[in-house]
């Protein structure tokens, strides 16, 4: 594994994954989540648990470079994005169970699963485009003219 | 093919009843100490649709992102596959736990009931889901 490539891919993941998720759940879906005031922590309250949600945001970008470095081989956007959506489906498998027991709004859980599907194919495509594998050495071997 | 639906049918039952064993009798006690934040039981099991299609939903990605980089592995794929995979759904429970007030027992002991249905996930697909073998002519 190329750990220079890995760690410029997991930074820039980290990077697009927290300005996406604070622009989109925290700005443009602010007034859908304000429709159920109860569930969300205070200001004062949120901002004593922002570490966790770093915390949370760089643990979500490793693994997902680990799994795009790891399991898509040749690399590449295209590749890396098409894991990354598969890893969004998985999200969105949950954010349909939260649905069914937490008061979300439809609004709130469509916003969730469009968010989670764009966030994840940028962040794989990102992924991709960054790490990419160095070409196996090869040894060639001339052949004998008869 | 026939495989595939059959992994993903086996770690669809295998979610479903450990989901109900899990969150819904085992935590139940804990689940009730944020009670606010969950809709009443009788609304629930209006939508109880969704969790099960949220759940057929999760098996189904399981088994494709399986059969799309893993398979071959047999067993241990798998559960490496599900530990990579609850790691990420960790992740997305520690967002959710600093924007909403769950107590943080309740983000831990979610977070080993996770870690257990996606092991045994990745058992059963492991187990069930093999790649057909390449043609040689």
């Amino acid at each position: 594994m190329d750990w220079k490539k890995f760690f410029i891919a997991f930074v820039a993941a980290f990077g697009f994954i927290f300005l996406f998720g604070f622009l989109w759940y925290g700005k443009l879906m602010h007034g859908a989540h304000q429709e159920v005031p109860i569930l969300w922590r205070t200001e004062a309250d949120f901002g004593n648990h922002f570490s966790t949600l770093v915390f949370g945001h760089i643990v979500m970008a490793f693994f997902l470079t680990l799994l795009c470095a790891r399991f898509v081989p040749g690399g590449g956007p295209g590749a890396c994005a098409t894991l990354a959506i598969l890893v969004a489906l998985i999200y969105a498998g949950a954010d349909l169970i939260t649905f069914a027991v937490q008061p979300l709004t439809t609004k709130i859980l469509c916003g969730w699963i469009v968010g989670d599907l764009i966030q994840f194919a940028i962040a794989g495509a990102i992924i991709g485009a960054i790490y990419k594998p160095a070409p196996a050495h090869s040894t060639f071997v001339k052949e004998r003219s008869p | 093919m026939k495989r595939f639906i059959l992994a993903f049918i086996a770690a669809f039952i295998f979610i479903f009843f450990w989901g109900w064993l899990y969150n819904g009798v085992l935590l139940k006690g804990v689940f009730a100490e944020a009670e606010s934040l969950f809709r009443p039981r009788d609304e629930m099991m209006g939508l109880f649709h969704w969790i099960v299609i949220g759940q057929a939903g999760l098996a189904l990605s399981f088994v494709m992102i399986y059969a799309s980089g893993f398979a071959g592995g047999g067993i241990a794929a798998g559960v490496r596959l599900g530990i990579m995979l609850e790691i990420l759904a960790v992740s997305a429970r520690c967002a959710i736990y600093a924007t909403q007030p769950f107590p943080a027992k309740l983000l831990v002991l979610t977070s080993i009931g996770g870690f257990i249905e996606m092991i045994v996930t990745g058992v059963i697909v492991g187990a069930t889901y093999k790649p057909a073998a390449a043609k040689v002519s």
